[in-house]
């Protein structure tokens, strides 16, 4: 009897692992996309490759930095020729995944003109940050990334203008803020 | 026990080797190469293995260098866009 709870623990463990991950099912997606990225890199994955990122390169240094004590990175992201690829029931899906308590919906951006959709989840633990989901919805592309573990997402936007990538310009339309 | 001496000493009598006994056992021993040869053999398979190791573990790193880079690289610039969406709202 003694041994009962460690079995039940045994027994729950994948659950509780499989919790950290999103279940990102947008395969029907990948069939309409011109262009389909599906990045799984679990803690393994992200510590074997911290060891070859250059610490003397700017960008690489403050990807080591950034990827420190994270637990799994997930992204989905599809880029579609026509319009209206995706509905709001594939978002559904991944919002339904995403409700209180331990997630918080921190930012959400709705341009109606721009047919955007930009929502920005955060996980918490206690009172301890335990993860990130961005969803970006725009009328050609649907990008889900999933940030187990914390992390700095001023630091992280702000690569959004480094490594090749030209930093967005704000846009000129007003869009409608949902919060 | 007579008999038994005379076999004895019979079976244990010096013999001298047929002939070309030594030149056949000389020939066998050139046949098989100097020993070393096989350590030499046997320390450059191994060293082929580790390097062939080290050269794939070398190369999982960068493609899992370039994943991450990637996945980061994806994860920026969406969040940088809703930012600047963020900041145009309030301007």
């Amino acid at each position: 009897m003694k041994r009962l709870p460690i079995l039940l623990f045994c027994a729950a463990l994948p659950n509780l692992v499989w919790a950290q991950q999103l279940k990102l099912n947008l395969d029907q997606l990948a069939a309409k996309a011109s262009e389909h990225v599906d990045l799984n890199l679990n803690s393994s994955t992200l510590q074997f490759a911290a060891k070859f990122l250059d610490a003397d390169d700017p960008d690489e240094a403050q990807i080591k930095k950034l990827i420190t004590g994270l637990e799994g990175i997930y992204v989905r992201h599809f880029s579609f020729k026509g319009v209206n690829s995706w509905t709001q029931a594939d978002l559904d899906a991944i919002r339904a995944q995403l409700r209180p308590p331990e997630w918080t919906r921190i930012v959400g951006v709705k341009s109606e003109e721009d047919g955007e959709n930009d929502e920005v989840y955060l996980r918490t633990i206690g009172n301890k940050m335990a993860g990130v989901a961005i969803v970006a919805a725009e009328t050609k592309a649907l990008t889900v990334v999933q940030i187990a573990g914390p992390i700095d997402l001023d630091a992280l936007a702000a690569l959004g203008g480094h490594m090749g990538v030209p930093k967005l310009k704000i846009p000129e339309t007003k869009p409608k803020k949902d919060m | 026990m007579d008999w038994l001496e005379e076999e004895l000493r019979r079976a244990l009598a010096r013999e001298e080797p047929p002939e070309g006994f030594e030149r056949r056992v000389r020939q066998a021993v050139a046949r098989r190469g100097f020993p070393a040869r096989r350590w030499l053999a046997a320390a450059a398979v191994v060293i082929m293995a580790v390097g062939a190791g080290t050269g794939y573990r070398e190369y999982r790193g960068r493609v899992a260098k370039e994943q991450v880079k990637l996945a980061i690289r994806m994860a920026a610039v969406s969040a940088n866009h809703i930012q600047n969406h963020v900041r145009g709202v309030i301007r």
